[in-house]
């Protein structure tokens, strides 16, 4: 019964997300009707389905398509991904929607478990992030290595900045930079609020040759079509951008799959599972450092 | 049912406020869409009632074409005007990418066989015997063309509303060659997908209730129409 309201809301949403006709609907709903008769005819067994919501970088990386088979095949559980920004993944975990988050905003995330929403958060692994722009690098950042500065002579000089807008972790991490730069510019010319993916703004922020804050992976996939390059990176203190397993508190929501849960977060900070995330590579290059149980 | 209770009185607060990203969006919509049904529409509606009234050559060929466009996907459209406005394409250099009137070219792109289909369903049926008496009373064609839509008057205002609805409630066009930018290019619809994206449930029923009402407004003006066409 789970299994298909949860078909049903992912097929929902694909919906939604395209434009809605009535016969899309149709499909759906269908499919929803069949799965419900087929989980009718199961006898009522235990759902051992596990919710992860996380990032899109996570999935569209590939990252979950490589970690995520052996442990379903080992623990005989099904890990059905919700990929959307850590914000709104958050609030699939607040709402108890999710068993399990994999995010990265750390005071996002902290806010979560102080407010009971999520127990035990393990730093699991760590990418980072790069600040771009075009190749005439109008600010004059080639060779930076400090993001504070680099953002301080984007305002200063009325460059134009593409901002995620959106909530995800990019932003978050984006908006705190700013903070040490002495704030968001200001006019809604130089600072463009595209409130899209990753993938989406750097197409945006390379036709409107504005700067742009983005992980390195998915720059790394993006980057044939594109004119942007990286002008400031390896700035550990501002561009290192860690990822947090949290599990949903089951005291707050008691139907959650606890112990599957429990289970993939073991998996992921496990030293098998830290090793596999350091051999995960896209074009040869790693995208996430393991955290090493820091 | 609470969550629902909660995002619809925010909303209602939200509008009854005046919200500054709500009513920008209400403007980036309306200005948009007003800009492109007008130009679609005083080339399309003309054309269209020249095809039902006149049954020029290939009228057939031309009729099915405006049929196929009312029926393109909105995304398609956008990729369409973004391959030819991005910098990479033909149009590169105008620097119309992710701007209002990128978006206003697609939406015309969407509007004109609408508008065109519409005028030509609404002459097609009509008694040519009104354009031949017009012509046998001495007005010259474009008179007799113009004579012929002020007949049909009520009809042609109808397909502009239906062609209106249409493009404001769009969203393809306006997230591909819109960018959905904050206070630039984000109108209603683009702003319902975003703040559901983010979850803020409220946020996205905002733009959806004044939406609504101008789907409701539209419809009220149709209906007044047509009754004033039949007494």
């Amino acid at each position: 019964m789970a299994t298909a309201l949860v078909a049903l809301a992912s097929m929902l949403r694909r919906t939604v997300d395209s434009e809605a006709t009535p016969m899309s609907i149709v499909g759906p709903i269908a499919l929803f009707v069949v799965t419900l008769a087929a989980g009718c005819t199961r006898d009522g067994a235990p759902d051992r389905g596990l919710r992860l919501a996380t990032t899109t970088s996570t999935e569209s990386s590939g990252l979950l398509a490589h970690m995520l088979p052996p442990f379903e095949r080992e623990e005989g559980i099904e890990v059905q991904v919700v990929a959307v920004g850590t914000g709104q993944a958050l609030e699939l975990g607040r709402r108890g929607d999710a068993d399990v988050v994999l995010v990265h905003a750390r005071t996002l995330e902290d806010e979560f478990v102080a407010q009971e929403h999520g127990v035990d958060r393990r730093d699991v692994m760590w990418n980072d992030f790069v600040i771009l722009g075009p190749p005439s690098d109008p600010a004059g950042l080639r060779g930076l290595r400090d993001a504070v500065e680099a953002f301080r002579r984007i305002r200063a000089g009325g460059h134009t900045f593409l901002s995620r807008g959106d909530d995800s972790g990019t932003h978050v991490r984006e908006l705190e930079i700013w903070e040490r730069a002495g704030g968001v510019p200001e006019g809604h010319d130089v600072y463009l609020e595209a409130g899209q993916g990753m993938g989406r703004c750097l197409v945006i922020a390379d036709q409107r040759r504005a700067y742009v804050l983005a992980d390195r992976g998915t720059f790394l996939a993006f980057r044939r079509t594109l004119e942007l390059e990286i002008f400031v990176e390896g700035d550990a203190a501002r561009l290192r951008n860690p990822y947090g397993m949290i599990l949903v508190n089951p005291r707050a929501h008691p139907h959650v799959n606890a112990d599957a849960a429990r289970a993939l977060l073991d998996y992921f900070t496990s030293p098998r599972g830290q090793r596999r995330i350091g051999a995960f590579r896209v074009d040869g290059r790693v995208l996430f450092h393991p955290a090493g149980g820091r | 049912m609470e969550f629902l209770w909660d995002g619809l009185v925010e909303a209602l607060q939200l509008v009854a406020r005046g919200d500054p990203e709500v009513l920008h969006a209400v403007y980036v919509s309306l200005a948009c869409t007003l800009t492109a049904v007008t130009l679609a529409s005083l080339v399309a509606l003309p054309y269209g009632a020249w095809l039902g009234l006149y049954r020029p050559r290939y009228h057939r060929v031309q009729v099915f074409l405006l049929r196929v466009g009312m029926s393109v996907p909105t995304v398609v459209i956008g990729l369409l005007v973004f391959g030819f406005l991005s910098r990479a394409g033909p149009f590169g250099g105008a620097d119309l990418l992710y701007s209002k009137s990128a978006i206003i070219v697609g939406e015309i792109l969407l509007a004109f066989p609408i508008a065109g289909s519409l005028a030509h369903g609404a002459t097609a049926g009509l008694d040519r015997r009104v354009v031949e008496t017009a012509l046998t009373l001495g007005a010259s064609r474009p008179r007799a063309l113009l004579t012929v839509l002020s007949e049909i008057r009520s009809a042609l205002v109808a397909a502009l509303l239906a062609t209106f609805g249409r493009c404001i409630t769009e969203l393809g066009i306006a997230m591909t060659v819109g960018g959905n930018l904050l206070l630039s290019t984000r109108t209603l619809p683009s702003t319902i997908q975003h703040e559901l994206g983010r979850g803020d449930f409220g946020k996205a029923v905002a733009p959806g209730i004044v939406l609504l009402v101008l789907a409701a407004l539209a419809a009220a003006v149709t209906q007044w129409l047509s009754r004033e066409a039949r007494e």
